[in-house]
């Protein structure tokens, strides 16, 4: 048996502190921030259902450590994937406060950054950006799986580029 | 609702974030031990004033506000505005577009259950089936992607036809993927039937009776799996659902097991409808000829009149009145959506279950509450 | 088999002062006005007598240019194909109209929506309260035509 195991290839002691060793903090907190991105389904809209899709089998977004979590308790990424109203504005302010720090979000679609097509409606409120600091947007109506992953990924690199020792959150 | 609590009465609030649900809405609830004592549903938060919009849009620019009515049936609500425009005018398009049009409402009505029947497997807890449906839905949505250009808000409909013919070599395409998933589904059904957890938070579950239904005013799938043989393809026919060969699948149950399987076996008829319009369609134009409609038609006026059309959606019974006072826009629409009934049927129908069977029984009404709000 | 034509016939048997504008479009469609005070009872007759089980649907329509206030109701079957729209003429300053929620129980949220959309009481409702607006907009009834909250940017009658 002995033989057996040290045939495979594990990951060393060493090697983990060599990294550790020629890396910059900052770097190694930015890297886990960014391969660990869970985001809340919370769908609203049209876009809640591709957010769906994309967090699916078909779409595999696990493979960027990009997860679907239930509650805000546990997610890092807020998607606001759809129209937001007048109604719905204090529940998602609340929502947004209850997700602990690092935190992110993701204006999906174009009713979330403008008002889109309901852009002249009674009952919802346009420019969410004013409301929230918003991170990413990703035009379309409602955008594509692929487009929903891109906008991942430009928030991984935003993470990446980020300097401040992981305490302006 | 009395929110004056009693002793060992507690109460919760379900939404309007909540895991369970398809959209946001807010389910008050009181519970004395487990069970519901009291319970109210509070809509509205999706509300975005569609009617209002729709008056003050052109009858062209309707059309792409009205697939954002129900984000998961968009073609069955373009069939409903363009059918009530089509009547106002007077044109009925050509045979060719009304079989297409059958054939694009049936992969939409598949897709549509395909995610209903996931979300529901996730509400309870078997993820497994969760992702196998949407794996299968991904494959329908290919085939609408296909003709249409776009994965869930077509615009696909026009006044007297549809904007795309279908491109060479899509009947083999569609049969072949439909067929896979026939047989996928035989798989999954069996899944369903032999998990013994499975059975024991559906069958008796949320039950609803006949006569309770039809009260209710509930649509669709809950409402035949109850008995009732309702559907409005069969009972207020439109397009060419008369040529087609195609049963109502009703459950006698009326439990939630029931209504899951009314919603397999409506795949399956979907299928088989779908075989029957591609033997049967003729080669021919898309829009009815020397009329000026057409994919780009210009901005039109529409005679004054009024019209209820309705159309089966595949959550129910989907229904559009329409005021025409002349001009190039509408003077009143209405959209009878079949959530909006359904929805409201949820409070009494919760009512003295226990708390951990209420998602259960939410997500087995299949609700849009983007459609319930309009 | 009932048909418009036999549903004509009753009610106007039944209520022969309160129909008018009776029009039969075809076997399955049917519209009337009815008048105000009739409609709880014309309903009632229906579900009774006529096997028109299931409310469709039931909205408000606005007539600025006439000063009055419309409510539509599409009463359909679970037995037979006929949809009967009924039309009640309100005045537009001072709409009051019977609920009719004891007869059709799913009327409930439709009269509770076209309340707040309309300003149309409803008398003797279960809970006429706002459903899908917030609170603070009660009262400014926006599906009516002269409501100004709504910026409107469209293009109007370009032919």
């Amino acid at each position: 048996m002995g033989e057996v195991i040290e045939n495979v290839g594990f990951t060393t002691t060493s090697a983990i502190s060599d990294f550790l060793k020629k890396t910059p903090a900052q770097d190694i907190i930015n890297w886990g921030r960014k391969n660990s991105l869970w985001f809340l389904t919370q769908p609203m809209g049209c876009c809640g259902v591709e957010m769906i899709s994309t967090g699916c089998s078909h779409y595999d977004t696990d493979r960027f450590g990009i997860i679907p979590r239930d509650s805000p308790r546990q997610a890092d990424v807020i998607v606001i994937s759809g129209y937001v109203t007048k109604k719905y504005l204090p529940a998602l302010k609340r929502v947004w406060d209850q997700m602990p720090s690092p935190k992110w979000i993701i204006c999906m679609g174009d009713c979330s950054i403008s008002g889109g097509p309901f852009y002249e409606s009674y009952s919802t409120v346009q420019n969410i950006d004013e409301i929230f600091p918003v991170d990413v947007f990703i035009p379309g109506c409602p955008p594509r799986p692929e487009a929903l992953i891109q906008g991942f990924i430009e928030l991984q690199k935003k993470i990446m580029a980020k300097k401040d020792l992981g305490t302006d959150y | 609702m009395d929110t004056n609590i009693g002793p060992s009465e507690m109460l919760m609030h379900l939404g309007p974030q909540h895991a369970i649900q398809p959209g946001p809405y807010l389910l008050d609830l009181r519970l004395k031990g487990e069970s519901v004592v009291d319970a109210e549903l509070k809509m509205g938060y999706i509300h975005k004033g569609i009617e209002k919009i729709l008056e003050n849009k052109t009858y062209l620019q309707g059309i792409t506000i009205t697939d954002r009515i129900c984000y998961l049936a968009a073609m069955s609500n373009n069939e409903v505005f363009c059918g009530c425009v089509e009547r106002l005018v007077g044109i009925e398009p050509p045979e060719r577009s009304q079989y297409i049009r059958v054939i694009m409402e049936e992969l939409s009505r598949i897709q549509s259950h395909l995610l209903g029947l996931g979300e529901f497997s996730t509400d309870l807890g078997f993820v497994t089936m969760f992702l196998y449906m949407i794996r299968e839905r991904e494959e329908v949505l290919n085939l609408i992607d296909t003709v249409t250009g776009s994965r869930i808000t077509q615009t696909y409909l026009r006044f007297g036809g549809v904007r795309e013919d279908f491109p060479e070599g899509y009947e083999q395409k569609t049969m072949s993927v439909l067929n896979d998933l026939n047989k996928k589904l035989d798989q999954h059904e069996e899944l369903y039937n032999t998990d013994r957890i499975y059975r024991q938070r559906t069958v008796g579950v949320g039950t609803l009776t006949k006569e309770v239904a039809t009260e209710l005013g509930v649509a669709g799938p809950p409402l035949r799996a109850t008995g009732v043989k309702f559907d409005v393809r069969k009972d207020d026919p439109y397009l060419v659902y008369n040529d087609l060969d195609f049963k109502v699948c009703t459950q006698k149950n009326g439990d939630i097991f029931a209504r899951i399987k009314v919603r397999l076996d409506e795949v399956r008829e979907s299928i088989y409808m779908i075989e029957q319009a591609f033997d049967q369609m003729p080669q021919g134009p898309l829009f009815p000829e020397g009329t000026p409609y057409g994919r780009r038609t210009p901005v039109m006026r529409v005679p004054p009149g009024e019209v209820f059309y309705r159309v089966e959606d595949p959550r129910g019974e989907m229904g559009m009145y329409m005021i025409s006072d002349g001009s190039d826009t509408p003077y009143r629409v209405k959209i009878r959506g079949p959530v909006f009934p359904t929805m409201q049927a949820l409070p009494p129908l919760i009512l003295n279950t226990y708390i951990a069977d209420v998602a259960a029984i939410a997500a087995s009404m299949d609700g849009c509450t983007s459609e319930a709000d309009r | 088999m009932i048909d418009a034509d036999y549903i004509l016939s009753s009610l106007t048997k039944t209520f022969p002062n309160d129909l008018s504008e009776s029009k039969i479009e075809s076997d399955m469609r049917l519209t009337s006005y009815v008048e105000k005070d009739a409609i709880f009872n014309v309903c009632k007759h229906m579900l009774d007598n006529l096997e028109c089980n299931h409310l469709s649907c039931e909205c408000g329509v606005d007539y600025p240019d006439r000063n009055e206030l419309e409510v539509v109701y599409h009463i359909a079957s679970y037995e037979h194909p006929v949809v009967i729209t009924l039309k009640v003429k309100l005045p537009r300053d001072d709409p009051e109209i019977e609920s009719i929620v004891s007869v059709y129980w799913n009327a409930n949220w439709y009269e509770r929506e076209t309340y707040e959309l309309y300003g149309i009481m409803y008398k003797n409702h279960p809970d006429l309260k706002p459903l899908l607006l917030i609170d603070e907009m009660l009262g400014d009834w926006p599906l009516r035509k002269d409501y100004e909250g709504f910026p409107n940017k469209t293009s109007k009658n370009l032919v």
